[in-house]
C-alpha cells in the first residue's frame, strides 16, 4: 500500500471508532445524566448570579470557578476508562488484527469522546450566555454605549478557551485509561490528577510564594503547569482583560502542551507494538 | 443508534469543528474598539444644577462639559462642569464601580475665541460650539473669573497659548489634567469635615439673622387700632417708620392690609384675628425691615396657583414657576421686603400661608399654618422664591407642602413640625440649602430635592409615617443623622456624590431604595435595620456602599468577626436574594454558606458597573453607630427581624 492509502485508511479506522464511542456515550445513560447536570448548573449558576443582569464579562466572572471544576470532572468522566475497557474486554487485540494503528485508534477513541464532551461544555455555555439578553434590564436607545466596557465576543472567547479546557482534561483521562491497568489504578489516577488539577497545584503555588520558595515572577510559569491555570490566565487575559492586550502564551504553550502531552502518552501506551 | 454511522461522525466532527473556528472569530474580532468622543446628548449626565443648564439654554452661555469612558460601565458619563469629572473620575468610587477611565474628553474653547461676559459667563465668538479634546492633551484655566450661576467652573483648552491668553484677560491658573485631577481629589474625612462646617455656618447665619431681625418686635407701639385709627389698614398707612401698630384682642373683617414702609404689625396673641374677605392675600408686606407678629389670619383667597397654562414665548422657565408657585392667594406675602420678619402668626389657608418672594434675609418665625384638608385642594404653606429666609419653629399642617422653596439658595429650614400633607420640604432650582431637625409625620414624602441642585444639606431630621421619608436629586447633597423609621420607604438613595451618614432607617416597609444610574453616592455609618425589605435596587449597576473600608449596620447578622474590627468578616449584600434573609431564616444562612454562594460572592467584586443591580456592603459593621436613637426607637432587640415596629395606617393623600 502506499503511504497516502495508508493515511486514508488509518482515518477511516479513525471514523470508525470515534463512531463506535459516540455510540456509546449516547447508549450510557449514567454518562447523559451527568451531561444533563452538568448543563444545568451551569446555566443555573447563571441565573443565580448578578453577572448574566449585567453583561457577558461579569458572566463569565460567575461560571469561571464553575467551569474549572466541572469541566475536568466531565471529561475524566467520559475518558478514564475507555482505552482500559477496551483491553480489557480483549477488544484492542481484535482492532490490532485488523491492523488498525496506534495513533488511529487513539484519535479516534478521543474524537468520538471529545464530541458528546465538546457539545455539552460549548451548548451548555450558549444556553449561559444566552440568558444575559434575557435577564438584562433593555437598554435606553437614547444613550451612547460604551463599547469597550463589555461585548459578547469576550463570551464567545470564553466559551472557546473552555472548550480547549474540555478537550485537554479529555485527553488526560485519555492517557490516564491507556496507561492504567487495573480499574483501581485508573480511578487512583484519574482522580488524583483531578484533585492536582482542582486545588493541588494552585495551593502548592500558593506554598510556594508563601514559604519564599519561589517569587511572583514565577506565578504565570506555575499556573501554565496546570491545565486548570493556564486555562484561567488565558480567561482572565484574553476574555475579561478586555482593554489590555497581553495573551498569556505561556498558558496557551501550557494548555496546548497538556493536549499534545496526554494523547502521545495514550498512543505510547495504548499496547506495544508488535516488533 | 443506526444514524450515527462513521460519515455521521465525519459531518457532526466538520460542523463541530467549524462551529469552534467561526466561534475563534471572537479572538480577532477586538472586543475594546477605539474610543472616541460621542455627542453630549447621547451620554447619562450629571453635574451641573438645573438652574445652571436651564439658563444657559435661554441665555446662550457656555457650560463646559467633559464626558467619561470607564473600562467597566456600559454608558458613557456626561458630565456639566470639568471640575465635577475630575472630582468622579479622580475618586475610588469611581475606580472601584466603573474600572479605569479608558478616556475623557472635554470642551475645546481654544477655537472659538472664549469671552466672559458682564456676569462672567462664558460665551463663544458667533455663539460656535467648541469641540471635544481628550482630557490627558487639554490644559485647564482654574480660578479665574468664569462662572455658571452655581459658582466658578474650569475652562479647558486643546492650545496653552489659547489658555494663556484667556488668563491674561480674566485671570486664573493654567494647569494640567493630572493637577486638575489631584485639586479635585477629596477625601471622604476632608468631605465630612466641609459639610459639618457648612451645617455651622448655615446655622450661624440663621442665628445672627433671627437675632438682627429682633428689634423689629420691640419698635415703639405709635398707633393702636381703634384708639389712634379706626381700622387696621388706616393704622398702617398713618404710622410713622420704625414704629409699630398695636392691635388689640378681636377679631378685624379686613380687605386687603398693603404694608408699604418699615413698620411693624403687631397683635396681642391669638385673641388678635384678621379675617380676609376670601378673596385674595391678607397681608401684603412690601416695604424693607417690616414685621407682623402675634396675630392670627384667615379668610385667605382659594387661589393657590396662577399658572400660565398658554406657551408663551416671551414668559422664560423662571417666571413660568414663579407664577406658578409665587402668585397664588396667602396669608401674608412678603414681596421685595428685604430684613423683614414673621413671627408667632396663626394663618389659616385654603390656598398658601406665606409667600416670601425676593426678600433677602428674612425671618419666619413660630408659624402656625394650617391648610386644606386635601393637598390637592390646597398649595404650599411657605413658599421660598429667588432670596435666602430663616424657616424655624414652626408648624405646618395639611395643605400641599410644607415649605416650598424656589431658588431661594442658603436658605435654613430648621426644627419645624409638618403634618398631614404632600411633601414636608420641597426644594425646586435651590442649592446650598439647610433643612435641619424638622419633624415630618404623615406625609407623601418628608423632604423632597428636586432639579439637580448641589450642596444642599438635610442634617437630623425626624421622618416617620409618610410614602417616602427622603428623595434627592442633584449632588453633593449631605443627609446625616436623620432619623427615617416606619415610612413606607424611608430614604432614597440617588443623585451623584450625595454622603448619606449616621442616619437611622427603622420599620420601614422599604428601608432604602437604590435608585440612581450613579453608583457615586457614599452611604456609610447608618444604622439601617428591622426594614421588611433593607434595600431595594432596580436601577444602576451593584452599588458598594463601604467608604475608607467603614460601612452601615444592618442589624445583628449571624456572620463572624473574627479579628474583631467591628466589621463582619465578609461582604454582606443586603438587596440579595439570600443576604436580605440572612438572620430571618436559618435557610438563608446554611444557603449562603454553600461553596455555589462563595464563589459567587467573590465574583461579585468584579466588574461591578458592569453587574445587575444592587447593592453590597464591604465591611458591614457589627455594632449600631447611634445605639441611643435605636434603642428609643425599640430597635436594638430585633435588629433585623421585622415587626419591630408597626406601621400606622395613612389616608389616602
Amino acid at each position: 500500500m502506499s503511504a497516502a492509502e495508508d493515511l486514508t485508511s488509518a482515518v477511516d479506522d479513525l471514523f470508525t471508532i470515534a463512531t463506535r464511542e459516540l455510540r456509546t456515550v449516547v447508549r450510557t445513560p449514567a454518562v447523559v445524566a451527568l451531561a444533563v447536570v452538568f448543563a444545568l448548573t451551569v446555566v443555573g449558576v447563571a441565573a443565580a448570579g448578578s453577572g448574566a443582569r449585567g453583561g457577558y464579562v461579569p458572566l463569565v466572572l460567575d461560571l469561571l470557578p464553575f467551569v474549572e471544576a466541572l469541566v475536568p470532572l466531565l471529561g475524566f468522566a467520559l475518558c478514564y476508562r475507555t482505552v482500559l475497557s477496551d483491553r480489557r474486554s480483549g477488544e484492542l487485540d481484535v482492532l490490532q488484527t485488523f491492523g488498525v494503528s496506534r495513533p488511529a485508534y487513539v484519535g479516534g477513541v478521543f474524537l468520538g469522546r471529545s464530541l458528546a464532551l465538546v457539545a455539552v461544555v460549548f451548548g451548555s455555555l450558549l444556553v449561559a450566555g444566552a440568558t444575559v439578553p434575557v435577564l438584562s434590564p433593555e437598554k435606553p436607545t437614547f444613550l451612547a454605549l460604551n463599547a469597550a466596557a463589555d461585548s459578547p465576543a469576550a463570551f464567545a472567547r470564553f466559551a472557546v478557551l473552555a472548550v480547549v479546557f474540555a478537550l485537554s482534561t479529555a485527553s488526560v483521562a485519555l492517557a490516564v485509561s491507556a496507561a492504567a491497568r487495573t480499574a483501581r489504578q485508573a480511578i487512583a489516577l484519574a482522580v488524583g490528577l483531578l484533585v492536582a488539577f482542582v486545588v493541588g497545584v494552585d495551593a502548592a503555588a500558593v506554598a510556594g510564594l508563601a514559604t519564599g520558595r519561589f517569587g511572583i515572577d514565577t506565578v504565570p510559569h506555575l499556573l501554565a503547569l496546570s491545565p486548570n491555570g493556564a486555562f484561567r490566565s488565558l480567561v482572565f487575559g484574553v476574555a475579561v482583560e478586555t482593554g489590555q492586550a497581553t495573551t498569556p502564551l505561556v498558558a496557551l504553550v501550557g494548555l496546548g502542551g497538556w493536549l499534545a502531552g496526554a494523547l502521545f502518552v495514550a498512543v505510547v501506551t495504548a499496547w506495544k507494538p508488535v516488533e | 443508534m443506526a444514524f450515527v454511522t462513521p460519515t455521521a461522525t465525519r459531518w457532526v466532527a466538520g460542523v463541530a469543528a467549524l462551529v469552534l473556528v467561526l466561534a475563534s472569530v471572537s479572538f480577532v474580532v477586538p472586543v475594546s474598539g477605539t474610543v472616541s468622543p460621542v455627542s453630549f446628548d447621547d451620554t447619562v449626565k450629571t453635574g451641573g444644577t438645573a438652574v445652571d443648564v436651564q439658563q444657559a439654554k435661554t441665555d446662550g452661555f457656555e457650560v463646559p462639559v467633559a464626558q467619561a469612558h470607564f473600562s467597566r460601565y456600559r454608558y458613557i458619563i456626561g458630565y456639566y462642569g470639568v471640575g465635577t469629572a475630575a472630582a468622579d473620575v479622580a475618586s475610588p468610587e469611581s475606580a472601584r464601580q466603573f474600572g479605569d477611565p479608558l478616556a475623557v474628553f472635554v470642551s475645546d474653547y481654544a477655537t472659538v475665541s472664549p469671552v466672559l461676559d458682564e456676569d462672567d459667563y462664558l460665551r463663544t465668538e458667533h455663539n460656535r460650539h467648541p469641540g471635544w479634546v481628550e482630557a490627558s492633551d487639554a490644559v485647564f484655566v482654574v480660578d479665574s473669573d468664569a462662572r455658571i450661576p452655581s459658582g466658578p467652573i474650569v475652562v479647558p483648552f486643546s492650545d496653552p497659548t489659547a489658555a494663556r491668553s484667556f488668563t491674561d484677560e480674566y485671570g486664573g491658573t493654567v494647569v494640567d489634567w493630572e493637577t486638575l485631577r489631584e485639586r479635585s481629589e477629596s477625601s471622604l474625612s476632608g468631605r465630612l469635615d466641609a459639610f459639618e462646617s457648612s451645617v455651622e455656618s448655615h446655622h450661624d447665619w440663621a442665628d445672627q439673622t433671627t437675632a438682627a431681625r429682633e428689634p423689629l418686635f420691640d419698635r415703639p407701639v405709635s398707633t393702636v387700632v381703634g384708639e389712634d385709627a379706626p381700622t387696621i389698614e388706616a393704622a398702617v398707612e398713618s404710622a410713622p417708620e420704625g414704629t409699630a401698630v398695636y392691635v388689640p384682642p378681636g377679631t378685624y373683617s379686613v380687605d386687603s392690609i398693603d404694608v408699604n414702609r418699615s413698620i411693624t404689625l403687631l397683635g396681642a396673641g391669638n385673641a388678635t384675628h384678621l379675617v380676609g374677605d376670601g378673596n385674595g392675600t391678607v397681608v401684603h408686606v412690601r416695604a424693607d425691615e417690616a414685621a407682623v407678629g402675634n396675630l392670627s389670619i384667615s379668610g385667605v383667597g382659594s387661589v393657590g396657583t396662577r399658572r400660565v397654562r398658554a406657551t408663551n414665548e416671551s414668559v422664560d422657565w423662571d417666571t413660568r414657576v414663579q407664577l406658578a408657585y409665587g402668585r397664588g392667594d396667602a396669608g401674608v406675602v412678603l414681596d421685595g421686603a428685604t430684613d423683614s420678619a414673621l413671627r408667632n402668626v396663626i394663618i389659616d389657608t385654603p390656598a398658601s400661608g406665606v409667600i416670601v418672594r425676593e426678600s433677602a434675609d428674612s425671618v419666619l418665625d413660630n408659624l402656625t399654618i394650617r391648610g386644606a384638608a386635601t393637598p390637592s385642594e390646597g398649595f404650599m404653606g411657605i413658599v421660598l422664591i429667588g432670596e435666602p429666609s430663616v424657616v424655624q419653629h414652626s408648624t405646618l399642617h395639611d395643605g400641599r407642602d410644607g415649605v416650598y422653596t424656589h431658588r431661594a439658595d442658603g436658605s435654613v429650614v430648621r426644627d419645624n413640625y409638618m403634618e398631614g400633607g404632600r411633601y414636608g420640604v420641597h426644594e425646586m432650582y435651590t442649592s446650598d440649602m439647610l433643612v435641619a431637625d424638622n419633624v415630618v409625620r404623615d406625609e407623601r414624602i418628608g423632604v423632597i430635592i428636586m432639579t439637580r441642585p448641589v450642596g444642599n444639606l438635610v442634617v437630623g431630621n425626624d421622618i416617620r409615617d409618610s410614602d417616602f421619608g427622603f428623595i434627592p436629586a442633584g449632588s453633593n447633597t449631605y443627609v446625616a443623622d436623620n432619623v427615617f423609621a416606619t415610612n413606607e420607604y424611608g430614604m432614597d438613595v440617588s443623585g451623584d456624590r450625595q454622603v448619606y451618614t449616621r442616619n437611622v432607617v427603622v420599620g420601614n416597609n422599604i428601608g432604602v431604595r437604590g435608585s440612581s444610574t450613579f453608583p457615586t453616592n457614599v452611604v456609610v455609618r447608618n444604622d439601617i435595620v428591622g426594614n421588611d425589605v433593607q434595600v431595594e435596587s432596580t436601577l444602576g449597576p451593584m452599588r458598594t456602599w463601604t467608604t475608607d473600608g467603614e460601612g452601615n449596620y444592618w442589624g445583628d447578622l449571624p456572620l463572624a468577626d473574627e479579628d474583631r474590627d467591628g466589621a463582619y468578616d465578609r461582604a454582606f449584600q443586603p438587596s440579595g436574594p439570600i443576604d436580605s434573609e440572612l438572620g430571618r431564616h436559618p435557610g438563608a444562612l446554611v444557603l449562603s454558606r454553600s461553596p455555589v454562594m462563595d464563589a459567587l460572592r467573590s465574583a461579585r467584586d468584579e466588574v461591578a458597573g458592569l453587574r445587575g443591580s444592587g447593592v453590597v456592603d464591604a465591611a458591614p459593621r457589627t455594632e449600631p453607630v447611634r445605639s441611643a436613637t435605636l434603642a428609643s426607637l425599640n430597635a436594638t432587640e430585633t435588629a433585623n427581624t421585622t415587626g419591630a415596629m408597626t406601621h400606622t395606617e395613612k389616608p389616602n393623600v
